[in-house]
């Protein structure tokens, strides 16, 4: 038995390879129906914009071929998947998903997104995913848990667009009901836009230079689309203006905005700049209530979050190594019994056939004799058998099972399965 | 048995000064249980000890059981608000005032006189609870400057991360100023029911200075409630109309010093 993860993240793979392998929840059955028709008894895939993780509960030597074979078709043009890959056995695997849970593994240090994530792939795999996964997969959402609510290491905004939601908080009791004016089509504008709907801020107006550009994403963040002239009035009732436009020059100037901002009776107005180069005149932000940070502010402040995070990354190391072992044993002690069992019939068998054997030459010996014999058979066998099972037990429950079992399996050529 | 609970009520605020307080010195902040617990036990503490003073006239017991006050509106920024960075004003305070109180002594300083007693008692203690949420006005004021300077000066410090937003303080600082002003107001009411009730003795400078101080707690709140006045503005409004309050109370104990009185 063996737990395996084979995979590509952001370490090991650039976007453009990424963005190939990652499935569709409806893709998710096909692909692990045809690893598990390769030889595994249950796979979870996880897959996310950073990471294609296959997890498989005792898998054939033919499965990370099969793997391998399912992403390179994805990636095309010939080449091979497993360049970017990776491969976890046994407890580094259960390490690895653990890590994974707990943002440890995140490209953003503790980002809480990737708990949802695995719970998600859980969920899609229940099927595929066999008694042992899914014990795994479970863990894996505590151990995530445990981590945040133990150390620090959920706390703060570790990326620009969720510090731009971190400052968007310090200045509105509750984002929930806020309206966002969104200036610009670029893609950390849209990806801001998203972390600040995710906290219930209504998108409600997107302007571009071309209408149909803004028409195109405000269609998408359900909002009305207008032309960057059509804008600066509604600096007057907008609580969060978003800006990334591809201008060379700023955009939203003093003598643009100020009239509208007059009007705002003292009402706080957070501008977003995240343009390159800013679009945002420096100017705006000497008006009254009105709070203007441009993307090296918002790195400044995820810098700042994710160097805290940092200082948590020991104890959340802690907390995974525990967990892994609590696992192990559990794995430990699941897989013990029916191999010892199978250990002690086939050297039953070896007694039984030798012990025939030597009766036969020993024909002349009276019943009593020949049942002396057979006893002792029985109680050699059993001594022998004594002391690696109660090591064996004793191993299992402090989570060292698994590699006696293996040497064990090895030696004496013990191959059944056995369920778990 | 006076002293007993007014040492631990002591204690506690001393500890949830410094549990508000740590953060600002890199410390870990503590878990808001605690946070709200270790003020909460202090309050009970010292409730059991106001109650047990035989007399509210004199600075002392008024300085505590504004301290009283004081930490209990703390509990109530924090559970309504979650205005835990109050605390960092107000722990200190309350413990500087019941410090103060307990070396004053809370002795009764003159036996409450027939027929006045629940009079001045409500008195004292109506104005002393609106003081106590004008100082909380004052409070939630000073906490939205800073923050509201450290946002506009692009700084992520404690003062970002542990205060509470700006709207937030403003609206605390609204509410306790709506209610401070009423409040206060039925103390002063309560005043002249004392006055014509057993004849306390009022000097016409306490009259026309703490009218004038009345006047001045009634714009602060005017210009919010009627001009619509929200934060920078009103929270300028709040500091000026309490620093009135205290520069008042501060001229009359020179001009008139004693312990007998609170005002």
């Amino acid at each position: 038995m063996s737990i395996t993860v084979l995979g590509v993240n952001h370490r090991t793979a650039p976007l453009e390879v990424r963005e190939r392998f990652a499935h569709e929840p409806r893709e998710v059955p096909a692909s692990l129906a045809r690893v598990l028709a390769a030889g595994a008894r249950g796979g979870v895939l996880l897959s996310t914009c950073n990471r294609t993780e296959f997890y498989l509960a005792e898998p054939d030597e033919a499965v990370p071929d099969a793997v391998w074979a399912i992403l390179s078709e994805r990636l095309g043009g010939g080449r091979s998947a497993s360049d970017y890959g990776y491969t976890r056995r046994d407890r580094d695997a259960v390490r690895h998903l653990y890590r994974v849970s707990a943002g440890l593994d995140a490209m953003i240090l503790g980002e809480s997104q990737i708990q949802g994530q695995v719970r998600d792939a859980w969920e899609t795999s229940k099927a595929q995913a066999g008694p042992v996964l899914h014990r795994l997969f479970q863990s894996a959402l505590l151990v995530g848990a445990r981590v945040r609510s133990e150390t620090g290491l959920a706390t703060g905004a570790a990326s620009a667009p969720s510090a731009a939601v971190a400052v968007a908080a310090r200045i509105f009791t509750r984002l929930a009901g806020r309206s966002a004016l969104i200036l610009g089509a670029g893609d950390m504008a849209e990806l801001a836009a998203t972390c600040l709907a995710s906290e219930g801020v209504r998108v409600t107006l997107v302007a571009n230079r071309t209408y149909e550009r803004a028409r195109a994403i405000a269609e998408q963040l359900g909002a009305r689309a207008l032309t960057l002239d059509e804008a600066w009035e509604h600096f007057t009732h907008a609580d969060i203006v978003l800006t990334s436009t591809a201008a060379p020059h700023a955009v939203v100037t003093w003598d643009r905005v100020a009239p509208a901002v007059a009007r705002r009776q003292g009402r706080p107005l957070c501008i977003l700049d995240l343009g390159m180069p800013r679009d945002v005149e420096p100017a705006v932000a000497q008006l009254e209530n009105v709070f203007l940070y441009d993307i090296d502010d918002l790195q400044a402040v995820a810098a700042q979050a994710a160097a805290e995070r940092r200082d948590d990354i020991p104890a959340a190391e802690r907390i995974v190594g525990e967990e892994v072992e609590r696992f192990w044993a559990w794995y430990g002690g699941l897989v013990v019994v029916p191999v010892l069992k199978e250990f002690r019939e086939r050297l039953d068998q070896v007694r039984a056939a030798e012990l025939e054997r030597a009766l036969r030459r020993l024909s002349h010996l009276s019943p009593d004799d020949r049942g002396e014999i057979e006893h002792f058979s029985h109680t050699l066998l059993n001594k022998f058998l004594h002391q690696p099972t109660i090591a064996l037990k004793e191993a299992a429950q402090a989570g060292r099972g698994y590699g006696m079992l293996e040497a064990l399996k090895r030696l004496f050529g013990l191959e059944r399965r056995d369920d778990p | 048995m006076v002293l007993v609970p007014h040492l631990i009520a002591l204690g506690l605020y001393a500890l949830a000064a410094a549990l508000a307080l740590a953060p600002f010195a890199g410390l870990r902040p503590a878990p808001r249980a605690l946070g709200l617990g270790v003020p909460l036990l202090g309050l009970a503490a010292h409730v059991i000890g106001v109650a047990r003073l035989t007399s509210f006239l004199g600075v002392a017991p008024t300085l505590s059981m504004l301290a009283l006050f004081l930490v209990a509106l703390q509990a109530a920024s924090e559970g309504l608000f979650r205005a835990s960075a109050v605390g960092v004003f107000t722990g200190p305070l309350a413990t500087g005032l019941l410090g103060l109180a307990l070396l004053i002594g809370l002795a009764p300083e003159a036996p409450p006189a027939s027929g006045r007693g629940a009079w001045s008692i409500l008195h004292i203690t109506v104005s002393v609870f609106g003081l106590a949420m004008l100082a909380l006005a004052f409070i939630a004021a000073a906490l939205y400057l800073l923050q509201f300077r450290e946002l506009k000066a692009k700084r992520f410090g404690p003062v970002f991360r542990l205060f509470p937003p700006l709207e937030r303080l403003d609206q605390l600082n609204h509410l306790s100023l709506v209610l401070g002003f009423p409040t206060v107001t039925l103390g002063v009411l309560l005043g002249f029911g004392v006055r014509y009730a057993g004849g306390a003795s009022v000097d016409a400078a306490q009259v026309v200075w703490g009218m004038l101080t009345w006047v001045v707690l009634g714009w602060a709140v005017g210009v919010r409630v009627v001009r619509h006045w929200a934060g920078r503005r009103a929270a300028f409004a709040s500091i000026a109309s309490f620093a009135a309050v205290l520069l008042v109370y501060v001229a009359l104990k020179l001009a008139a010093p004693g312990t007998q009185r609170f005002l």
